[in-house]
């Protein structure tokens, strides 16, 4: 099990659908192009997938309040349908990318997904960031000893 | 521990932000506004990157301290002590207070809320698509 860091978000999401069924829609252009980069109000305009190890995605999205935002990214892990392991980043923003990692395991008929999109570079150690949860977590209860709780 | 045996430089956490930053602007498609409320986070993490400032976080989370008494643990001068204070400063995470000839420091938690808020809407984002991928495969139910 994976902890939750500061820079790390973790979203889980149960499916009434096979892990197959799921898996299959992060790397079906047709299905993947509704709900991976797209946001409510956006347009996708370029939406292109080589789904294989080392293989590249882009989504470009046009959006009414900033335009064009082009989305990138390399497949590292293709297992189906237990985990898809993608780099994604915004090169318009900032030239390095994150890591998103979409982990399927069924749940009696359906499926539950866990993703973890890490913040960090990959040539980060991932002990870095978590130390800081854990330092953070170590002032925390001095800090409300003299301020009392409920900053956070 | 062997987690902190490298400290992150700077430059790496500044990039490092940057980056996280650009997903944000991504993930959640703010107002330039909203972009512009992301930077003090660079300040924030970059101050938090360094053990010797996160041992004088440490030293304030019991209480407010002089400058001397902040620098005294530390087998560096006054002003290198000095140079690491000011970026917890300009990160927020310390206030300064001058009574008579002293400066007394305290800590301040406050942007640790900004990058709590950060998360929160990161997470939202991935949770959006993740509920939006459920209603499609509702929809396409065979």
């Amino acid at each position: 099990m994976s902890t939750e860091t500061l820079s790390q978000v973790v979203v889980t999401h149960r499916y009434d659908a096979s892990p197959e069924r799921v898996f299959d829609a992060f790397l079906d252009l047709a299905v993947a192009r509704r709900f991976l980069f797209a946001t409510a109000t956006g347009e996708m305009i370029v939406a292109e997938i080589d789904p294989r190890v080392g293989g590249r995605f882009t989504f470009t999205e046009r959006r009414p309040d900033m335009g064009d935002v082009r989305h990138v990214g390399e497949y590292l892990e293709i297992d189906r349908p237990r985990r898809l392991v993608f780099t994604f980043g915004v090169p318009q923003f900032d030239p390095r990318m994150t890591t998103v990692r979409v982990d399927i395991e069924p749940d009696g008929v359906g499926s539950i997904l866990t993703l973890t999109n890490d913040g960090v570079p990959e040539a980060y150690a991932k002990g870095n960031v978590e130390g800081w949860t854990r330092i953070l977590a170590g002032l925390l209860p001095a800090y409300e000893g003299v301020h009392g709780a409920g900053w956070l | 521990m062997e987690i902190w045996s490298r400290s992150l430089e700077i430059e790496d956490l500044i990039g490092l932000f940057g980056l996280i930053w650009g997903c944000v602007v991504v993930a959640s498609a703010p107002t330039f506004i909203q972009m512009v409320e992301y930077m003090p986070l660079d300040h924030t993490l970059t101050a938090l990157a360094d053990p010797t400032r996160r041992a004088i976080l440490g030293r304030l989370a019991s209480g407010e301290a002089r400058v001397t008494e902040v620098a005294a643990p530390f087998e560096m001068s006054l002003n290198a002590v000095s140079k690491h204070i000011r970026v917890l400063e300009r990160a927020g995470l310390v206030r300064r207070r001058v009574s008579g000839r002293e400066h007394l420091l305290a800590l301040d938690l406050a942007p640790l809320e900004a990058a709590s808020r950060w998360m929160e809407e990161q997470r939202a984002q991935w949770a959006w698509r993740l509920a939006e991928l459920d209603r499609i495969l509702k929809e396409e139910k065979p």
